[in-house]
């Protein structure tokens, strides 16, 4: 499974990009799990953000759904700093 | 005065909302339904837009009267707002100097929009000023949510955002956009929301300084890169484009005038880019005026923004012309209008 996750906006306007390949891991059902929910509660088009919130795009095998700050959901949330923090 | 639910207020223009609030999906159309009602608040209220203008004729001492009702919060590294309570108004120093730095850069916002423009508080009628601090984990950013302040305590990029204050101060002038000219948050009218925040950001650092426009750096978020960064600020009010060129950051993005305008859809259409273009126009109109940037320039831009005659999704152009009305109505046909026609024409926006 392939997760990308795109980060836009926020103070800086600074854009972040970082992507997760699964398959070599061996916590890749950990991923898959979380990888479905945050999918499942995302948006099919980018949501209303606030003044400076970062704007989130995520992408599982392909399909891509849409979040921002504040209102993330925990999955989303866990998602999205493990694929920033780990991913290339 | 509090709008219906002002965080939808900002980022999407009215026709994508308009199709949004008639989609099938409640949890699109919910939202938007909501921010085109506040929206039409919004309207409704600028249509008293007097009332807004006459704050600033409020007598010296009616203003002196005026205090801030500040809260300082602190989100213990969680993502639920407004976390626990660190300082109200009014109480001793906290421990914390994040919490501390907070509740000060809340002071001095207060105070500029007090002294210098007669305003009480960001809505003009006293509002509670509240901010949360050490919002989630390793979070590099700082936002307004539509009711208050949210601050991380930075990242690998970025020191804690309560650092600077003309962050903290740029975050308290989004709320008083959203109360005000209530700017959308997308394209050129999202790029002058951000302009505002940065020029009512500089101003609030100038005013606690003490600084005259010559002397000041007009860099916002100075301090606020880490060691592993190479560059000065976030940006350059009086050279966009030169606040940063790092390996890992890439080079600072802004123009600074319409020659070099980016077209984007990213960051709301670009944002935090192309507000370089208005905030370089309001650093010459300042330094050509001389003195204290508050006192002249600093009161075009918040007349324009009180006036209670901008369209919420007017373009840098629009904008230009409202400051140009503006100047006329406060000082006339003397050297301060000049200045500001020259200031647009040499970022290239066109005022006539």
């Amino acid at each position: 499974m392939r997760i990308a996750v795109r980060r836009t906006g926020g103070f800086a306007g600074i854009e972040r990009y970082a992507e997760v390949d699964t398959s070599e891991r061996p916590d890749a059902g950990e991923w898959h799990a979380l990888a479905e929910s945050a999918v499942a509660e995302g948006r099919g088009t980018p949501p209303v953000g606030v003044p400076d919130g970062f704007s989130y795009q995520i992408t599982v095998d392909g399909k891509t759904v849409y979040c921002a700050d504040p209102r993330l959901t925990e999955a989303q949330t866990r998602l999205i700093s493990q694929v920033l923090e780990e991913g290339a | 005065m509090k709008a219906t639910h002002p965080v939808f207020c900002t980022i999407v223009p009215p026709h994508v909302l308009d199709k949004l609030a008639r989609a099938d999906d409640p949890a699109l159309a919910g939202p938007a339904r909501r921010t085109l009602e506040a929206d039409a608040a919004q309207r409704a209220r600028r249509q008293f837009a007097p009332v807004l203008g006459a704050t600033s004729a409020a007598p010296p001492g009616d203003a002196a009267a005026r205090t801030p009702h500040r809260t300082v919060h602190d989100a213990e590294h969680l993502r639920n707002l407004p976390g626990r309570k660190a300082r109200g108004e009014g109480d001793e120093p906290h421990r914390d100097a994040t919490v501390n730095r907070a509740y000060a850069g809340l002071g001095a916002t207060f105070e500029l929009l007090l002294k210098a423009f007669g305003r009480d508080s960001v809505d003009g009628n006293g509002l509670p000023l509240v901010a949360s601090v050490h919002y989630g984990e390793n979070y590099g950013n700082a936002f307004w949510d539509g009711e208050q302040m949210v601050f991380g305590d930075g990242d690998e990029i970025f020191r804690d955002f309560t650092l600077p204050v003309d962050v903290i101060a740029h975050e308290l002038a989004h709320g008083m956009t959203q109360y005000t000219a209530n700017l959308t948050y997308f394209g050129q009218s999202g790029a002058l929301n951000e302009s505002v925040s940065d020029v009512f950001g500089s101003l609030v650092k100038q005013y606690a300084d003490g600084q005259s426009a010559d002397r000041a750096d007009w860099l916002i978020g100075a301090g606020l890169l880490t060691e592993r960064v190479t560059g000065v600020a976030l940006r350059s009010m009086k050279a966009p484009g030169t606040a940063y060129d790092d390996d890992l950051l890439g080079k600072d993005p802004q123009p600074a005038t319409m020659d070099d305008y980016v077209r984007t859809d990213r960051d709301n259409g670009g944002v935090h880019i192309n507000s370089g273009i208005p905030n370089h126009a309001f650093y010459l109109l300042a330094t050509a005026l001389g003195g204290k940037a508050w006192e002249r320039a600093g009161q075009i831009w918040y007349d324009t923004l009180t006036a209670g005659n901008l369209e919420a999704d007017v373009d840098f152009a629009g904008f230009a012309r409202a400051t140009a009305a503006a100047a006329q109505a406060r000082f006339g046909d003397g050297e301060e209008r000049e200045a500001l026609l020259k200031a647009w024409s040499r970022v290239g926006v066109p005022t006539g």
